[in-house]
């Protein structure tokens, strides 16, 4: 990979473009360990935007990158369209972010804490620091010592920290540890709003459902490359199609499908059938299933086409990376 | 690779523009950040318990037990306050535990945001990671600074106000404080204590020698002649002096006497008071700076504390006497030895520091240095870790 400087001229000519967060091959290594490798992605503005990979792909080392946590080794990036890190203040006065767990002084209330970092911020973000607390539902513990907070409290003490500074862009890595499901839920919501006020929101997960559940968009990043990218939608219709049959002799029942010109692969279980086609096979294949099985005398209780889920989609993108190259 | 298409983007941006400049790039930290910053460390409860009790705490305990143990047996304790004790409290406590509490609040200041987490949320505001730094230089001062100027007061206060009433001179009762005519017009009133007890060393050439040998050779003293007088070789005894030949010797002597005498204080004069003062700061500004340094550098409190202790408790006074060949040069980059030879003249000599009763920061058991190379030492201590504090901060992963 060639090694590009971290202020690009094309980047910076362009300040106000269409994209929140952009990089181009993006590269930071730990000795011979490529936590991110050439990444190319490009998050659009005003839109949730999930940041997906299995444990130890590079997820919070791009993100550390991006804010200026640590160094990348080469390629180029802009945030909110300022090149960084040349124009790094710039760019992160209207950046909110949690990085990891987020960890504030035990000893002062999370209103103190929240002053410490609105006096590194313009002299407006004190006066949000009430607002924020009400926002994120910790305003009545806010004069509590953050050693008694729990670590959902913590969490929404960090969403507080983020919103400090107006943001255009917020940066959330792993935002649902520890919360319960009403603090989810919340969570979820809060997301959603902030969305609908025009700021973008990199979420950065695990919870597969949730960002499902909360995203537009996603990338997928394995072994620190950043493998699919785009909305939901479209990167499910990609996605192998599954039909699901209840059914006597499924045995009998495979040996008839293995027959047909669709060729699907079938897997038996006590219960039925699991037939996975091609993506973008059409509905009529299901009606085509079902005629050869009855007309095979096969007894058929149930068939239900699966909708693809984004969890079965990035086991299966990730599996089918994960195996030999 | 499939990228998202930009139409998706063209939900309607926030209303938030890109802030107008609150130079956040710049090196300069803010009021505020200063004012927060000294917060954070204020509100460390231990910290803040353990910084009072070793600069107010312990001085005033022991000053109190003097004071109590002087009121309710003056005739077998001494004053609680006095040149003495003066000399004592600002050498051998204020300056070594204000050195290290100082550190030890520097090596918080430099090492908490790390190690609780703070650090990255600081870094992701786009604020200058040296404005961060330089922050914590003057709201760690803002702290301890005080505390040392109330343990020092409390000091001269007491050592000032519980001070002897009475000076004790050559083993004489003298009242404290007259000018040299003054201490001649007691010395005239008593001419016995005086002529007996004052130190006289005379000859030939010595004014009203013949006057000082006579009331020296036949003035009953006791058992015998008055104290310290020397006989010149050949001198025959004298006649029985008069009386006013008793008072002119009692008041030649106490006119020479007098130099010595104009060095013995009650309390501390308000020269020596301010300078141990400004000195005592100094140490403490030193070692808050070195222990900020020191701890953002390695990003540890407790291994900057307990090196800074080491070369304040150990090093120093080993490195300021020691004679090293070749390595005295080295000895005299040692900041505590700078320190010393900055000591107000008339401080003991404890510990490592102190220009010794009297001196000027020439005490002949430290290792010479100029007050010029002291200067600089103490400078590029304060530079010096400063700068590499600030480097590790600014290259540091968050």
């Amino acid at each position: 990979m060639s090694t590009a400087t971290l202020d690009d001229p094309s980047t910076e000519r362009r300040p106000e473009g269409q994209w929140a967060v952009e990089t181009h091959g993006l590269t930071k290594r730990f000795g011979d360990n490529i936590a991110v490798n050439d990444v190319e992605l490009l998050v659009p503005r005003g839109c949730a935007f999930g940041y997906l990979g299995p444990n130890g792909a590079g997820k919070t080392t791009l993100i550390r990158v991006l804010l200026g946590l640590t160094h990348a080794d080469a390629g180029t990036m802009s945030l909110l369209g300022h090149p960084v890190p040349k124009h790094r203040d710039v760019a992160l006065a209207r950046v909110g972010a949690i990085v990891d767990e987020p960890r504030f002084h035990g000893h002062l209330t999370g209103r103190q804490n929240l002053q410490i970092l609105a006096a590194a911020r313009e002299r407006a973000a004190r006066d949000r620091i009430g607002p924020a607390l009400e926002r994120v539902g910790i305003l009545h513990r806010a004069d509590d010592k953050v050693s008694k907070y729990s670590m959902g409290m913590r969490q929404r003490l960090g969403v507080a920290a983020c919103l400090l500074g107006d943001p255009q862009l917020l940066i959330l890595d792993e935002p649902m540890n520890g919360l319960d499901p009403a603090g989810m839920q919340d969570m979820r919501e809060m997301i959603l709003s902030l969305v609908t006020e025009g700021r973008t929101v990199v979420l950065s997960s695990h919870l597969l459902d949730e960002v499902e559940r909360t995203c537009d968009a996603v990338a997928i990043v394995d072994r620190g490359r950043v493998v699919r990218q785009g909305p939901i939608s479209e990167l499910l219709a990609g996605a192998t199609f599954v039909v699901q049959v209840e059914c006597t002799e499924p045995d009998r029942a495979r040996l008839l499908l293995d027959g047909t010109s669709f060729r699907p692969q079938v897997d038996v279980d006590p219960a039925g059938l699991t037939i996975s086609l091609p993506a973008g096979t059409e509905r009529a294949v299901v009606a085509e299933i079902n005629r050869v099985l009855v007309e095979g005398g096969i007894s058929v209780y149930r068939l239900q086409h699966v909708q693809a889920s984004l969890e079965a989609w990035f086991l299966e993108v990730t599996s089918r990376l994960g195996g030999p190259e | 690779m499939t990228t998202v298409t930009g139409s998706q983007a063209e939900s309607p941006s926030p209303s938030m523009p890109t802030p107008p400049s609150d130079h956040r790039g710049s090196w300069i930290p803010s009021g505020a950040m200063i004012a927060t910053r000294c917060m954070e460390l204020r509100k460390r409860r231990g910290l803040m318990i353990t910084l009072i009790l070793v600069t107010i705490g312990i001085p005033t305990v022991f000053l109190l037990i003097r004071l109590l143990l002087h009121a309710f047996a003056p005739n077998t304790y001494g004053p609680a306050g006095g040149y003495t004790i003066y000399g004592a409290m600002v050498s051998g406590v204020l300056y070594t535990f204000g050195f290290i509490v100082a550190a030890v609040l520097g090596a918080t200041a430099g090492s908490a945001d790390l190690t609780e987490g703070m650090f990255r949320h600081a870094v992701v505001t786009g604020r200058s990671r040296l404005a961060l730094y330089l922050a914590r230089i003057p709201a760690g001062l803002a702290i301890i600074v005080p505390l040392v100027a109330i343990g020092f007061t409390i000091v001269c206060a007491v050592c000032v106000f519980a001070a002897p009433t009475r000076l004790q001179f050559n083993g004489v009762t003298v009242p404290p404080n007259l000018s040299s005519a003054g201490l001649q017009s007691w010395a005239a009133d008593h001419e016995a204590e005086v002529i007996c007890n004052f130190g006289l060393d005379i000859g030939p050439s010595t004014p009203g020698f013949s006057t000082l040998n006579t009331v020296e050779q036949n003035f009953p003293c006791g058992n015998g002649p008055g104290p310290g007088a020397k006989q010149p070789p050949g001198i025959q005894s004298q006649p029985q002096p008069t009386q006013a030949q008793i008072r002119e010797a009692a008041t030649i002597i106490a006119r020479m006497n007098y130099a010595d005498y104009a060095r013995q204080f009650l309390y501390p004069s308000n020269s020596l008071m301010i300078k141990s003062g400004l000195w005592l700061e100094l140490e403490a500004v030193i070692g808050f700076v070195v222990g900020l340094g020191l701890a953002s550098l390695i990003g540890q409190r407790t291994v900057a504390v307990v090196l800074m202790i080491v070369l304040e408790v150990v090093l120093t006074p080993i490195l300021s006497r020691a004679h090293l060949p070749h390595l005295s040069n080295l000895q005299r980059a040692v900041v505590g030895l700078a320190t010393a030879h900055l000591s107000p003249g008339g401080l003991p000599v404890i510990g490592g520091g102190g220009g010794g009763p009297g001196g000027h920061g020439g005490n002949a058991a430290l290792l010479p240095e100029s007050t010029t190379v002291a200067v600089c030492v103490i400078v590029a201590w304060l530079v010096g870790w400063s700068v590499l504090g600030a480097w590790r901060m600014m290259t540091r992963d968050a």
